[in-house]
């Protein structure tokens, strides 16, 4: 039966999972990686975990929220609680029961009846993929499961706007989210894990920084509401300039033309108000490449962060991943990030084999690099989509682990997951 | 959770997005959405033709024909009216088309009942034996509905009853005991509750009624359910409830098997923890002589 029905994918971020069925280019479901549990059902009170132990005829292990009803006023009288830390699982009793209520409530999935594609963050390690192989096969009975590394799912999303011989798996990934941006190099589908580099700046940081701006220029935007209003206000006005200054005497001399306004309404009193949105527009993703505008203690610009990190990796691969610099996440959804991205690290790779040519007074003549910086249509659910993709396709079916295998030799099979759908 | 929800989700979210779009006025976007729900159904929501501002939403059941036979098109035509297509998109079944320009007045209860659709296709055959029973038709032929590629539903009426029986396949030796445990439980809820229908369960053979029925599987993993349902549950006030509960009936029983396990484990896991505490306290003491900092030794007692 499973031949026919869609794989299920389900990506589990710190903040919030993406869920849906295998052949779409959206998930169907984003919600936040929270659930509301009834304080009592510690893992660690015995008695509490008995069943119907005075609570009458309720059942207390079914008892709980996910998602957006884990935050809503329904579930008031719970404790909300995040299962996943850092992009690790760290709770396994509660990601267990979010899975079910993931399955069944959500993809509304016979997990009898359908594969699996999981992801993990680069470096998880070993004994949490058993663990999940533990829950997926023996608590759900699930026929198949992959798990797939984020960062490589992001790669594999990229392929959608390149020639098919073009395919690869070797690449940079700069994965920016709201909490952390993370620059993951990948080679032929293994992540080179010494080299991963985090950067404390991400989707959350410009929206203060927007929010700063706002605060000392606009007074009619109500307290409560300024973060609300930074965050639209970024999603919908920002984008990315080649130069600062140029820009700043662009508005200046015409403005009619780049400012704008942005309306909203207070929620308690219902009175309309107006912003105007300005300089901030470019400055708010600005903070990628030029970070001291908002954070005095980091002031390492993007672009000489992923550079160095391609020369920290092993000689043979900084070719391929100068070449293959994949964006994901909706924080390098802004315009024309790609485009600075590609201009200032082509800048700083040239520079260097400018100096290595003029070091070797003239003899030595460097191949010049190519640099390739990937924007495409779904870089937000970049790694879901990429998921997507590759639980629709054929291979997937055989590189899974199957239920037979599992009952087989145990967990440790998913120890290990074949990389497919390159060619190689 | 305890009961499953009814309604699919997917469509719940897909059609508000959409519906709520057009309303506003805004400028309607292609969709192209594949899904699946319990029992292999599978959905496919998309644009006909390219034109976006018309949705179609299809629905495609293996069962279907042997719906058809108990007059799922009736009321499926009853149910969606103008909305039903009469000529289902290729490979599936039913199609419902929307006209994002021409909404329905009340949108909420349009999206709910779109989002019912297997609920509405599975409700003909309880319906038409409940009208059976209701006017004292016996000796009518037993429904068969093959929901799943190796799982069958029957139903029979009588001038007092109708008989649903389910049967139902374990995959993991672990569920038939499980599957055992819970329906036991069951059959004790009913003490509790004294118009609830009487359940029967019986494993491993059919149980009486279906002596006769070709086909009916036997195994060491096959389980029976039988519901005896009563004029109480099968009168025109509480029908539609019956059937919401009872067509899902196979995907909450193994919805509990699977929540049981969670459960399970959970307490395993909560007991290993206590084992490894008792573990690290009586791990024994280093012997060793230990020094300060400056050199000195403690006195052994």
């Amino acid at each position: 039966m499973s031949a026919n029905l869609p794989a299920c994918v389900i990506d589990n971020g710190t903040g919030y999972t993406k869920l849906g069925y295998a052949g779409n280019s959206e998930p169907q479901f984003i919600i936040p990686s929270a659930i509301a549990v009834k304080d009592k059902v510690a893992s660690s009170n015995a008695a509490a975990l008995r069943w119907n132990t005075g609570g009458g005829a309720r059942i207390d292990d079914l008892d709980f929220f996910i998602g957006d009803d884990a935050l809503s006023p329904s579930a008031a009288n719970y404790s909300v609680k995040y299962p996943i830390r850092h992009g690790i699982v760290e709770d396994w009793d509660l990601m267990e029961r979010y899975w079910e209520q993931c399955i069944f409530k959500y993809l509304r999935a016979e997990p009898e009846d359908h594969y699996f594609l999981l992801t993990e963050p680069p470096l998880n390690t070993p004994e949490n993929r058993e663990y999940t192989a533990e829950i997926m096969f023996e608590s759900f009975n699930v026929p198949g499961l992959y798990i797939a590394v984020q960062a490589v799912l992001a790669l594999t999303a990229s392929w959608q706007t390149r020639a098919a011989n073009e395919r690869t798996l070797t690449g940079l990934v700069i994965d920016s989210g709201d909490g952390v941006t993370h620059c993951i190099p990948v080679a032929d589908g293994y992540v080179i894990g010494s080299c991963i580099k985090h950067i404390p700046i991400a989707g959350r940081d410009i929206t203060y920084f927007i929010q700063s701006i706002l605060r000392e220029r606009e007074s009619n935007i109500p307290a409560e509401q300024s973060h609300e209003v930074a965050k639209a206000i970024k999603e919908r006005y920002c984008y990315v300039c080649p130069d600062v200054m140029k820009e700043f005497v662009k508005y200046d001399t015409d403005p009619a033309k780049w400012l704008r306004t942005y309306n909203g309404i207070n929620n308690l009193t219902k009175a309309p108000f107006t912003v105007d949105v300005g300089y901030e527009r470019f400055l708010g993703p600005e903070i990628f490449f030029h970070p001291e505008f908002a954070n005095p203690e980091f002031t390492t610009p993007i672009s000489e962060i992923v550079d160095n990190l391609i020369q920290q990796c092993p000689i043979d691969v900084r070719r391929g991943l100068y070449e293959n610099i994949v964006l994901s996440g909706g924080s390098t959804m802004f315009k024309d990030f790609a485009r600075k991205m590609q201009r200032d690290v082509k800048r700083l790779s040239d520079a260097r084999l400018a100096l290595s040519e003029t070091l070797s007074g003239g003899r030595l003549k460097p191949k010049p690099i190519d640099v390739q910086v990937i924007s495409h249509k779904m870089q937000r659910y970049a790694v879901w989509f990429g998921g997507s993709m590759l639980a629709s396709t054929p291979d997937f079916y055989q590189v899974s682990h199957t239920k037979a295998q599992y009952m087989e030799h145990g967990p440790s099979i998913c120890r290990y997951n074949r990389i497919f759908g390159a060619l190689t | 959770m305890i009961l499953l929800e009814q309604n699919n989700r997917i469509i719940v979210e897909l059609l508000e997005l959409k519906f709520g779009n057009a309303k506003e006025g805004g400028k309607p976007e292609a969709v192209n959405v594949n899904f699946a729900d319990f029992d292999g159904v599978l959905y496919h929501l998309s644009n006909p033709e390219n034109d976006r501002t018309r949705i179609w939403l299809s629905i495609s059941l293996k069962f279907f024909a042997e719906l058809q036979q108990h007059g799922a098109d009736a009321l499926l035509r009853r149910e969606y009216g103008k909305y039903l297509l009469d000529q289902p998109e290729r490979g599936y079944n039913v199609t419902l088309e929307f006209d994002l320009n021409n909404l329905p007045e009340n949108t909420p209860q349009m999206i709910a009942k779109a989002s019912a659709l297997k609920r509405n296709c599975f409700a003909s055959v309880f319906e038409k034996y409940f009208e059976f029973q209701e006017a004292g038709e016996e000796g009518q032929k037993r429904a068969v509905v093959n929901y799943r590629e190796d799982e069958t539903m029957y139903l029979e009426a009588k001038a007092d009853r109708v008989t649903v029986i389910f049967s139902t396949v374990f995959k993991d030796p672990d569920d038939v005991i499980l599957g055992k445990v819970f329906l036991q439980e069951f059959r004790e809820g009913r003490k509790a509750s004294q118009t609830a229908p009487a359940v029967l369960y019986s494993l491993g053979e059919p149980p009486l009624e279906l002596k006769n029925q070709p086909g009916a599987r036997v195994g060491d993993n096959v389980g029976y359910i039988t519901f005896v349902l009563f004029p109480r549950h099968t009168n025109k006030k509480t029908r539609d409830n019956t059937i919401d509960l009872i067509h899902s009936f196979r995907d909450y029983l193994h919805y509990h098997i699977k929540c049981s396990k969670v459960y399970l484990h959970t307490r395993m896991r909560a007991k290993t923890n206590d084992f490894l505490k008792v573990l690290n306290r009586a791990r024994p003491e280093i012997k060793g002589e230990k020094k300060t900092f400056s050199g000195r030794t403690f006195q052994s007692p």
